[in-house]
């Protein structure tokens, strides 16, 4: 695996990293020098490169292999520029500058070296050129990433990205010379959740997506910036749809989040948005078969159920609930419930996604992060790369693509390390900004608030004593689902047991698709309402189906793990008769009498802000605090510990792919799996 | 030269017909005295599904609806108008729905509250 030593770090280092480390070692800032780009005389640091100086005076290099977040490869020969007094170019990305260099970016020499060996213009008028045509043979690398191998120019930005960002080994170069040739060595799948990166990456088109393939061409394609969904991150993407429907989904730039990343679930689930759709309302007949029909009866019926019950109504909602919608639920079904589940810092992650390029120690709880939230995982790549930091583990011993440390899948491990016992506390009290990530699947487990609290003193007693002080925070919660934070915000309640244990008259599902509540767990006269977009397990149970949008086409609000409001934009409009979810409640909420006091989104907003100011400030993350007063009550907690191991729900490949409704109906996600699954069975590799 | 500009800003407007309130007011009455008179040939010729007394009131209305209008220009052009439709009228330049179209009673209510729009496909 590729780590980057300090001295490396220092010459070519990431932005962050470069910043952070300087930070550490307390060196002081060196003097700047000067050269000259085009006779524009410009202050850089040393160590920077020309392409580098170049762009601080506003000069552009062209470049194909050089990219800004991979290391130099300095082999595409495209930003070759003339150094008074050298006697060859130099390559620009590879070449630091020295004291007084005069370069010249659009000299004859420069243009010379860049066109190559091309001397045509004297020449003879027949072509001398008689040897084959160069051709390479395509590869088969996936489901997901379609290789034209003829037009690469062995730029290795695709290996560079593999090797260094996404830890998987499995790309790279044969032969050499005309012969040379990118591929996987033997024929098999790129097996990695963020492969669709490549195609970005690729300058000359030789790797592209294979769904996006003969669909469309970019300039009859509309944009829409918008936030993915498919995990709690938030990663920023550009919508690109046409004719009422989704084409493709690309990553937009944001340096707090997703850098320019985005997993390949994120990227390529978008055609399970045309599949398994509800595109009419539905009331369960006499046969007990849900038949389509207007808005109005379906909403009676609900509204006449919810009436009927008199209070005894409960509601769930699933992972890609917006905010509005939540809130609007929650005024209808259950007014006079307070707001505000928790104290926020106990299930955010506090350190933030950038606050990890600072950590020097790592320690994951019950979480894949690799699956659960992989742009956070390449961010611990990063910092595990550039900066030191040592990750540990406690629960199975998954492949997080860099070096983890396995402590072990035992509940007790955690009560040792508080009282430090543990062999490895030593280390984790030593360390200067430790963090403790926390999966979401270990707060479900029946002892789960047992060891909550535990790792809740934990990490109280590692921020007084770690060097970060007071501004470093410790606690993070590792979300996997979009709504999560926003329904904890809004004062929803995790869990589904006090359901389970007085079944309500109505139940309400808000998109709720995971199976948390099954028919058999209520009796037979409780009427379950259906909000959503897809005909998944929620729709399965229902008596009353109440179409709803996907998050491509509604203005929504989501915020993700760290407590960052973001709103998707809709691209589309609903399909069929489906409606975006919170005027879906609104209009419910008039028949059954309560009339909800908000018709437009402003309102609806302002009613977000009303409960939780944060809702409604994007782009900001609110920062949360009273760590102490947590841990006080956590010490309150007490309880028995299970035997059972620490665990997670996804630890391969495979397990990623399928999590929410809209990539259950994604075909490609379907192919991943299956490619994936045949790639395991593969005796030849590994 | 900022004395000519003062001066141009409040210069008069060159009349379209009328002089004063009282020849435009006078414009006004004839114009609908002229409606009113040709109305009961107007039912029968074109036919309407509608009574004299109906459309008399229908004709009020439409008079009604500029009763606030007060600059002379405006009244003027708005006989204008008001004459060329006539002459249309009369000359049977026109058809039954151009005329039923002033009752709009095939017009539906665009729906205002957040329910009907909702129920209506508009929210």
């Amino acid at each position: 695996m590729l780590r980057i030593g300090a001295s490396r770090l220092l010459q070519h280092g990431g932005r962050h990293a470069a910043v952070v480390s300087a930070a550490r070692t307390q060196s002081s800032a060196p003097d700047k020098i000067e050269v000259f780009i085009d006779d524009m005389p410009v202050m850089v640091p040393p160590g920077t490169t020309v392409l580098q100086a170049a762009a601080q005076a506003g000069v552009e290099i062209p470049r194909f292999c050089y990219h800004e977040r991979l290391s130099v490869a300095g082999n595409c020969r495209m930003c070759l520029v003339e150094v008074e007094k050298s006697v060859k170019p130099v390559a620009a990305c590879a070449m630091p500058v020295m004291k007084g260099w005069r370069i010249k970016t659009d000299s004859e020499m420069t243009r010379k070296a860049r066109e190559g060996d091309q001397s045509m213009a004297f020449g003879s008028d027949r072509s001398r050129f008689l040897e084959n045509k160069r051709a390479v043979e395509d590869k088969n690398i996936g489901p997901l990433v379609k290789t034209i191998m003829t037009r690469c120019i062995h730029c290795t930005r695709c290996v560079r990205f593999a090797t260094e960002i996404a830890g998987v080994e499995d790309l790279g170069t044969t032969g050499r010379g005309t012969n040379m040739e990118i591929g996987t060595y033997v024929e098999k799948m790129l097996l990695s959740e963020l492969s669709g990166n490549v195609i970005d990456l690729c300058p000359v088109g030789a790797l592209t997506s294979k769904p996006y393939a003969f669909t469309a061409r970019p300039w009859e394609i509309r944009r829409t910036d918008s936030v993915d969904v498919m995990d709690a991150v938030g990663s920023n993407i550009v919508v690109n749809h046409r004719t009422g429907e989704v084409l493709r989904i690309l990553p937009q730039v944001n340096e707090d989040i997703n850098e320019e990343w985005l997993s390949d679930k994120s990227r390529f689930a978008y055609d399970g948005l045309k599949r398994q759709r509800l595109v009419y309302p539905m009331v369960k007949d006499s046969d007990g078969e849900l038949r389509p029909c207007e808005w109005e009866d379906a909403l009676i019926v609900a509204a006449k159920a919810l009436k009927a019950a008199d209070g005894s109504v409960a509601a769930i909602a699933g992972g890609l609930a917006d905010a509005e919608a939540l809130v609007a639920l929650k005024d209808l079904v259950f007014p006079d419930a307070g707001t505000g589940t928790d104290l926020r810092s106990s299930y955010l992650l506090n350190t933030k996604i950038v606050g990890v390029e600072e950590a020097d120690m790592i320690v994951f709880v019950g979480a894949n992060p690799r699956f659960e939230a992989p742009l956070f995982n390449t961010r611990v790549r990063k910092a595990w790369t550039y900066n030191e930091l040592h990750a540990a583990m406690i629960g199975p011993d998954v492949n997080l693509t860099y070096d983890c440390e396995h402590l072990g899948d035992d509940a007790s491990i955690i009560g040792k390390l508080l009282d430090g016992s543990h062999p490895f506390s030593q280390r984790l009290t030593a360390a200067k900004r430790p963090m403790i990530v926390v999966g979401t699947s270990l707060l479900a487990r029946p002892d789960g608030d047992v060891l909550y609290a535990q790792l809740l003193q934990l990490s109280q007693k590692l921020r007084s004593s770690c060097e970060g002080g007071s501004e470093w925070r410790v606690f993070n919660i590792l979300h996997r689902v979009a709504s999560q934070v926003a329904a904890l915000d809004l004062g929803y309640t995790p869990g589904v047991a006090d359901i389970r244990n007085n079944p309500p008259k109505v139940l309400y599902l808000m998109g709720a698709d995971e199976g948390a509540i099954t028919r058999e767990d209520l009796p037979k006269d409780t009427l379950v309402i259906y909000q959503g977009h897809h005909g998944d397990q929620g729709a399965e149970m229902a008596d009353v189906v109440l179409p709803g949008a996907a998050y491509t086409e509604k203005t929504a609000t989501y915020v993700n793990m760290e407590g960052r409001a973001q709103q998707t934009q809709a691209a589309l409009v609903p399909p069929g008769m489906a409606r975006e979810d919170w005027k879906i409640i609104r209009a419910l909420s008039e028949i059954v009498d309560t009339r909800l006091p908000y018709d437009k989104l402003n309102d609806i907003r302002n009613r977000l802000a009303e409960v939780s100011p944060n809702l409604t400030r994007y782009g900001d993350v609110e920062e949360a605090n009273y760590f102490a007063q947590a841990t006080a009550l956590a010490e309150m907690v007490s309880g028995k510990k299970g035997a059972a191991p620490i665990d997670v729900p996804q630890k391969k490949l495979e397990d990623f792919y399928m999590t929410n409704s809209i990539t259950r109906a994604s075909p490609t996600m379907a192919k991943c799996i299956a490619a994936v699954k045949k790639e395991a069975a593969n005796k030849y590799i590994e | 030269m900022a004395s000519r500009l003062a001066r141009s800003t409040v210069r008069q407007v060159k009349p379209l017909l009328s002089i004063d309130q009282g020849e435009a007011r006078k414009r006004v009455l004839n114009l609908y005295k002229a409606w009113y008179r040709q109305i009961p040939y107007i039912v029968v010729d074109y036919d309407l599904p509608k009574s004299k007394e109906q459309c008399r009131q229908k004709l009020r209305e439409e008079f009604e609806k500029h009763r606030h209008v007060q600059d002379i220009r405006t009244v003027d052009m708005l006989v204008i108008k008001g004459q060329m439709e006539l002459k249309e009228t009369v000359e049977i330049w026109k058809q039954k729905h151009g005329l039923m179209a002033y009752w709009r009673d095939s017009v539906e209510p665009r729906p205002k509250d957040f329910l009907s729009k909702f129920l209506d496909g508009h929210e």
